[in-house]
């Protein structure tokens, strides 16, 4: 993976590991993300029962899978448009491309200082470590964001990046860091956050941002926000890159009506983002401030073999509101370190074995245990759970499952085809205690780690059956 | 002629909540339906769908739909195994999908049958003045849209069903899921677990959830009993 | 061949074997009540949010209200479409130093409680002021936010913004705070075309 540095993730191979470790060593942890999350999800189901959400996240859903099934003439138009508006148009395949692309810039433009908006996207890419290796100062301006470039901790969350961080961790960091009160309240720290930003802002050659929507019509990048610092970083400097996925695309500039207020209803229950850039291009003629260069960086990095899967290339549709890490009891355990990285929750899942690979994105496919409830709430109506089992699929078909697991398999579905020895197995596990079958089965070994031996009944119930019931 | 039912135990509650499935041979006998219980039965193939084994799942659906051939309906005390049949046979690659869709069509879950074909309401006095708090199975609440039905007829014995902010939340067992990722699983118990309000019992219509749950409450030495909900359901009816 | 050349490639090789699907139609923003009127659904969304409305009745009233209301003001920056009398009677601040800013909306929308800002008014000025001032017209308040894009589409500038209420974040343990990093207070005037 591009750009490792401090704030980037190890991978999701010790997904096992580092969500018990958050569990048993941070239980702070779990009840930060469980109630942030069960209030963004709060304010989702509010947001959506004023509309006719069915409707909405139909439309959506078939407006980003004909997007995604003529990508290839909405990405020419939107390079078209693009250009014509005055941007400078660049295509990275890979995460290396789009650094050494930005790293061009960095350098045609003497570029000291970089203001950044979130974006989901630099940390796939490894924006920061790579910037900061080539001498400049990136500043991370979202005051989530913000919080954790201090912390030097990588994002748990898509929305929320610091969610998993308590008031009092806030408190403890800015006292030292920016010197106010250690019990200094929100509006306070937020208010030094502002100071000291609002000199980096000034000063910033570059700036840097992801795009949400891309519309093709107008050669439009449209950003969603609460903060403003978005509006800022695009806007001050000089110079302004954004760097967009490929899947980013919308046909019409009035489609994108649509997706501003879904994504933001289902994000965190606004009617729209707070502050909302549509940006064209570079400063026209007739106007009095504004970069005075704009480029946009249509990045693959694994998003066409996403798009060459029969199956998951649905994920493509992901509009990044964060609704499924928001519903899912999985992620709301750990938050979204213990997944390894950018992207966690069931969309990490289900993206991750295209993007990384199924080797490395083991277990993630595994990481969850079917329950449906981010179908409930995907704007886009990602089917995650069939995707979850599809990789599943793949992963046994390329035997990254343990032999154990193969096995077991096979034999309990031979046994399920022989009723007679079927039953005659099953008197075995009654009668064999199972803390003994712990030590011999693996898989019974993980269930007795945390709980108690399940009780068998006496008798099974088709040999109670057998025996006649009054 | 009376009604027929096949009750289809599924593999778990065959081994472990045997009484509930006499339980519900009994609740539905008394409700005047013949119960029979097919020979030959074992698991739904669940198990190997969600571990991504369409060969394997493929086989034991063949296997269960050609057991259920004759049944004219079939009732499971499972919403995960239920689920299955109702939404899953026809996905599996390879499978007969004219006799997957048959089978589908017949296949109820337990609570899911007693309401939405028997029209049971009041199955008697048996739970009056019982405080209870019911866990929604994902499969049963998601796949089958089964949510009222279980509440209705807990009412319809006088059991009061109090609010329990976690009750939709799955309860970490999501079969192999429990084994391969213990921890996690635990975490999802304890969630549970932990915003359970003061209740006599807790119930539910899926075996998995609920060894899940007592299993981790056990070792936590903390809880409520667990009942499935087949047995609360004849105690319901108890004079 | 260029990565250009590279990616689309590999998109069409993906987009080989599939059928497509149509594109819908338009966003009609299906609600199940019938909506407010324009301007009080305006209204009550900035409201709701956290910004303050004026109403007045047409732009010289408007002015009134301006010059009382810039009384606490050592400073203003002023955007580039703001018409002479809505100028406020404050000696001229630069954005980033100017404690108010003023500027004219290119319109609003109903549905979504925004306020719809033009680059060619000067972007400075409504981002960098702790206290934002925005006057728009009745007659152009838009009542969706597909309507207002669709005549947008038409003279775009390098950049609109959508202002929606004050700036605002919950990113410390979920508590909301204003005016990090835009400004923490916004005043919109709405102007009607009466007496």
């Amino acid at each position: 993976m591009a750009g490792r540095g401090p704030m980037s993730f190890t991978g999701p191979g010790n997904y096992r590991e580092e969500a018990a470790k958050t569990i048993r060593d941070k239980p702070e942890v779990r009840t930060s993300i469980t109630a942030a999350t069960r209030t963004f999800d709060a304010h989702r189901v509010h947001a959506w029962r004023q509309i006719d959400a069915d409707r909405w996240r139909d439309w959506a859903r078939d407006v980003k899978s004909h997007v995604l099934g003529h990508l290839d003439e909405y990405l020419e138009q939107a390079e078209e448009q693009l250009t014509a508006n005055g941007a400078h148009v660049h295509w990275a395949e890979t995460a290396e491309d789009a650094l050494a692309i930005l790293g061009d810039i960095v350098r045609e433009h003497g570029v000291e200082s970089a203001v950044k908006a979130k974006s989901m996207l630099s940390e796939e890419l490894g924006v920061n470590a790579h910037l900061e290796s080539l001498g400049v100062h990136v500043r991370e301006t979202d005051l989530g964001e913000y919080i954790i470039q201090l912390l030097g901790q990588p994002p748990s969350h898509i929305v929320g990046p610091a969610i998993h961080l308590s008031v009092n961790d806030c408190q403890r960091l800015f006292h030292e860091r920016l010197g106010t009160p250690l019990d200094a309240e929100p509006d306070e720290l937020a208010g030094a956050a502002r100071d000291a930003l609002r000199a980096e802002f000034l000063a910033a050659d570059l700036g840097i941002s992801g795009g949400n929507f891309l519309a093709a019509d107008t050669g439009t990048v449209a950003l969603i926000e609460n903060e403003g610092n978005i509006r800022l970083s695009t806007s001050l400097p000089r110079v302004h890159v954004a760097c967009v996925g490929i899947e980013k695309l919308v046909p019409k500039l009035e489609d994108v009506s649509g997706f501003l207020q879904l994504t933001a209803r289902a994000a965190t229950g606004q009617p729209i983002g707070n502050f909302v850039s549509l940006i064209q291009g570079p400063r026209k003629n007739d106007e009095v401030d504004g970069p005075e260069e704009v480029h946009v960086v249509l990045v693959d990095n694994g998003r066409t073999k996403l798009l060459a899967d029969d199956a998951a290339w649905e994920a493509l549709r992901c509009v990044r509101c964060g609704a499924c890490l928001n519903i899912c009891p999985v992620y709301r355990q750990t938050g979204g370190h213990a997944y390894g990285w950018t992207y966690s929750g069931p969309i990490g899942a289900i993206i991750a074995p295209a993007m990384l690979g199924l080797e490395e994105a083991m277990p993630l496919p595994y990481a969850s245990s079917l329950c449906g409830a981010c179908t409930d709430v995907c704007p886009v109506r990602i089917p995650i759970p069939e995707l979850l089992v599809h990789w599943r699929e793949k992963a046994v078909e390329q035997g990254l499952t343990p032999m154990t697991e193969t096995m077991g398999l096979k034999a309990y579905a031979k046994l399920a085809q022989k009723p007679d020895l079927f039953g005659a197995a099953g008197s075995v596990l009654r009668h064999v205690p199972l803390e003994l079958g712990g030590r011999a089965l693996p898989v019974l070994a993980g269930w007795m780690q945390e709980r108690s031996a399940p009780k068998s009944s006496k008798k099974s119930f088709l040999q109670m059956w057998k025996e006649g019931i009054e | 002629m009376a009604m027929r039912v096949s009750l289809f135990a599924t593999c778990l509650c065959d081994q472990f909540y045997a009484e509930a499935c006499a339980d519900a041979v009994l609740l539905l006998r008394h409700l005047g339906v013949d119960v029979d219980v097919p020979r030959g039965q074992t698991c739904c193939g669940q198990p190997a769908y969600n571990a991504g084994r369409p060969t394997e799942a493929r086989d034991m659906a063949a296997h269960t739909m050609h057991v259920f051939e004759d049944a004219e309906y079939v009732v499971l005390p499972s919403g995960s195994c239920a689920g299955m049949i109702r939404c899953f046979y026809g996905e599996i690659s390879g499978v007969d999908t004219e006799r997957a869709e048959s089978l589908a069509r017949r296949t109820y879950e337990l609570s899911q049958f007693l309401r939405q074909v028997l029209n049971v309401e009041t199955l008697g006095p048996g739970l009056e003045g019982r405080r209870v708090a019911y866990h929604h199975g994902c499969h049963a609440l998601r796949e089958l849209g089964v949510k009222d039905e279980p509440l209705a007829l807990l009412a319809g014995c006088g059991a009061e069903v109090v609010e329990w902010e976690a009750d939709e939340e799955c309860c970490g067992f999501g079969g192999l899921f429990s084994a391969k990722l213990p921890e996690v699983s635990a975490a999802m118990a304890d969630r549970k677990l932990d915003t359970l309000p003061d209740v006599d019992f807790v119930t539910s219509s899926d075996g998995g959830c609920l060894l899940q749950l007592s299993g981790r409450a056990k070792k936590r030495r903390t809880g409520p009993p667990f009942v499935h909900l087949a047995s609360a359901l004849w105690r319901g009816v108890a004079r | 061949m260029s990565a250009r050349d590279r990616i689309l490639g590999r998109v069409r090789e993906a987009l080989s074997e599939r059928t497509a699907v149509e594109h819908p139609g338009s966003f009609e923003g299906w609600r199940p009540a019938a909506p407010a009127l324009p301007v009080d659904g305006l209204v009550h969304l900035l409201e709701a949010a956290g910004g303050e409305i004026v109403r007045q009745p047409n732009v010289d009233a408007a002015a009134a209200w301006l010059a009382s209301f810039c009384a606490d003001f050592g400073s203003s920056a002023v955007g580039e479409t703001v018409p002479e009398t809505l100028r406020p009677p404050l000696p001229a601040g630069a954005p980033d130093t100017a404690p108010l800013g003023v500027s004219l909306a290119r319109g609003a929308v109903a549905e979504t409680g925004s306020l719809i800002m033009d680059a060619r008014d000067g972007r400075r000025a409504q981002l960098l002021v702790p206290t934002h001032v925005v006057f728009v017209r009745t007659r152009d308040v838009y009542a969706t936010l597909r309507e207002a894009l669709t005549e947008l589409a038409d003279d775009l500038p390098s950049a609109i913004g959508f202002h929606s209420g004050p700036s605002k974040s919950a990113d410390i343990g979920q508590i909301l705070v204003k005016g990090v990093h835009g400004p923490g207070r916004l005043v919109a005037v709405l102007m009607g075309d009466g007496d």
